[in-house]
């Protein structure tokens, strides 16, 4: 074997092992530990469930409302394109903390917005409401990104042809466009989901209370040290592979109809 | 009937300028030109789908330069198809159809039923032309606009598929715009000729007109025409009580011509096909004889391309196989060309 690709292995090796061992030790000592315990730990069930629940609801908005704006950012020409995509790469990039930051600035009970929704009966800050929008603003780059690159892979001459045989512009995006990026589509609505998920900075910032499971990971750790917080790590690696395997199986089949 | 005058459109950094031709209603046009010269693009502003910078576009008399694309009554065949690849076959043919019965029709004429479930990723290039010619076919359009619609076909299902769209066209009144590369094509289904390059109409008008009389040498060239010749008008000819006769110089071989054009530099154009080859010096009604020299016989299908050096002048004479093996001819043989007045455009 060339000294070169000795090498490159040895890289490749190197990092892997960085990446997995961490996750492989923190599974093989908590895995069955944690799975125990969320049969019996009301608190990491509820954290749980709240997780789950306001990443889906976030993911939805996310998807209803970033869905025409990638398909606006992959199809239109229009002045300061550039500048809105970069602008879109901001909450990927600022430390999530000063995210939640901004988001409390904004939506906080001293802002403009976060007064007339407190008076209107719907609190941001520690509410399962904040936690959503915490959620939307850190994952939601992830899946418009995902989206405009899956409708950008979709020639523009297939919505052209459906136009000739009589579609308005909206039939050809429903009947064409998004059936063939439809593998695309949901592939990144599983890794906004899946980021939606694993967010901590922004959310501990917005809301602490009620608490979603890497709030309360954070939480146990700090208050009852490391041997206590592994088996609730444990299922939350477990669970976070769920959409990882799923979002293997989508891209494996994406770009087959493109 | 498609009217196209003064477009001007943009495809990324390409530019249509000036586009003016018309394609008479029931009427089939071409569209020729080399690769990069605003084909595809002009098709895509005629459908609407490339939005045009100015000018107009009429069908049947209605200015659609900028209504919707589905509001056109235009269909468009990609050469590259863009078969729905979600869909099969058969959905793809009656996407957009407003007639089940004419669907069946279509799919019996193109001979596309045995496709009927398959997937589009199964089949073949020529299969997905027919399959997107189909559907174009399949919503009655007013109006066909066809890219190289039957480049991938196999020689004798060109034939066939050529025919059939011919007759749709004639019993529909469809009014078709094809793209080719094909001059042969372009000769056997245009009633109108629009050569484009660099995004600029060259020459339109009937194919007639257009293949026996180009506007310019280049025009010529590119038509193939086998003889170009560089030279000038000296005068009128002396051919008595034969009005607008004219001799025209290229070189040392003087020519006689019918035309109107004055004396001064100019370009003969006469067609490989116009020019007689015989063993022996013929009386005949032609006005230009020649004796000369063969140098080169080249064969291309059922015919024979031959070189013929008259006075220093290389002459193309285009012959059948069986006319080359009666006449024996053979580089360095001594042969006699001859091609009437009427064989030589001047331009």
């Amino acid at each position: 074997m060339a000294v070169g690709s000795v090498a490159t292995a040895t890289a490749a090796s190197l990092l892997l092992l960085f990446l997995l061992l961490p996750v492989g030790e923190l599974v093989v000592q908590g895995g069955a530990g944690g799975l125990e315990r969320l049969a019996g730990d009301a608190e990491l069930q509820q954290a749980l469930a709240l997780t789950a629940w306001t990443a889906s609801l976030a993911t939805l908005i996310g998807v209803a409302l970033g869905t025409p704006l990638a398909w606006i950012l992959s199809r239109r020409k229009f002045p300061g394109r550039t500048i809105v995509t970069a602008a879109l790469d901001l909450p990927l990039v600022i430390p999530h903390p000063v995210a939640g930051i901004a988001l409390l600035l904004v939506l906080g009970r001293e802002s403009a917005i976060g007064g007339m929704l407190a008076q209107g009966g719907y609190g941001i800050v520690s509410s399962p409401l904040g936690i959503i929008l915490a959620m939307l603003f850190v994952s939601a780059p992830l899946y418009v990104s995902g989206a405009r690159e899956a409708m950008a892979r979709v020639d523009r001459r297939y919505e052209s042809v459906a136009q000739t045989l009589g579609d308005t512009p909206w039939q050809a995006f429903r009947r064409v466009t998004l059936p063939l990026a439809s593998r695309g589509l949901l592939a990144s609505a599983v890794v906004m989901w899946a980021r939606a998920v694993s967010e901590f900075g922004a959310i501990v910032i917005l809301v602490h209370h009620p608490r979603t499971v890497s709030v309360l990971s954070y939480d146990r750790f700090t208050t009852y040290g490391l041997t206590e917080v592994i088996p609730v790590a444990a299922a939350l690696v477990i669970l976070a592979l769920l959409p990882l395997v799923a979002l293997r199986a989508l891209r494996r089949g994406e770009g087959d109809r493109t | 009937m498609i009217e196209v005058t003064g477009l001007r459109a943009a495809a990324g950094e390409f530019r249509l300028r000036d586009v003016t031709f018309t394609v008479p209603t029931g009427a089939w046009g071409v569209v020729i030109g080399p690769a990069g010269s605003g084909k595809t693009t002009l098709l895509e502003a005629i459908a609407g789908v490339v939005t045009p910078l100015g000018g107009r576009v009429a069908i049947d008399a209605r200015d659609v330069t900028w209504a919707p694309v589905n509001g056109r009554a235009v269909g468009l065949v990609y050469q590259h198809a863009y078969l729905f690849p979600h869909l099969p076959v058969r959905e793809n043919v009656s996407y957009g159809a407003g007639n089940p019965a004419v669907v069946e029709e279509v799919i019996d004429a193109l001979a596309i039923r045995s496709l009927g479930e398959r997937h589009v990723a199964s089949l073949s290039g020529g299969e997905r032309q027919l399959v997107a010619l189909a559907r174009a076919l399949a919503q009655e359009p007013r109006v066909l606009l066809l890219d190289e619609p039957f480049s991938a076909l196999d020689p004798k299902r060109r034939g066939v598929t050529r025919r059939v769209v011919r007759d749709w066209h004639r019993t529909h009144g469809t009014t078709v715009l094809q793209v080719t590369h094909d001059f042969a094509e372009a000769g056997l289904l245009g009633d109108v000729t629009v050569l484009l390059d660099g995004g600029t109409v060259l020459q339109a008008g009937s194919s007639a007109e257009v293949f026996r009389r180009p506007a310019t040498p280049y025009v010529a060239e590119f038509l193939g025409a086998e003889n170009v010749l560089a030279g000038a008008v000296v005068g009128e000819a002396a051919v008595e009580g034969v009005p607008r006769a004219v001799e025209f110089h290229s070189g040392a071989l003087s020519i006689v011509a019918i035309s109107d054009t004055p004396t001064g530099p100019c370009h003969a154009v006469i067609r490989g096909e116009e020019v007689i080859l015989s063993r022996d010096p013929q009386a005949s009604s032609a006005r230009n004889h020649f004796a000369g020299t063969v140098t080169d016989v080249a064969l291309y299908g059922a015919y024979a391309r031959v070189t013929v050096d008259v006075q220093g002048v290389p002459l193309v004479a285009m012959l059948t196989l069986p006319s080359l093996r009666d006449l024996a001819l053979e580089p360095g043989g001594e042969v006699h060309a001859s091609f009437k007045a009427f064989a030589v455009h001047l331009c």
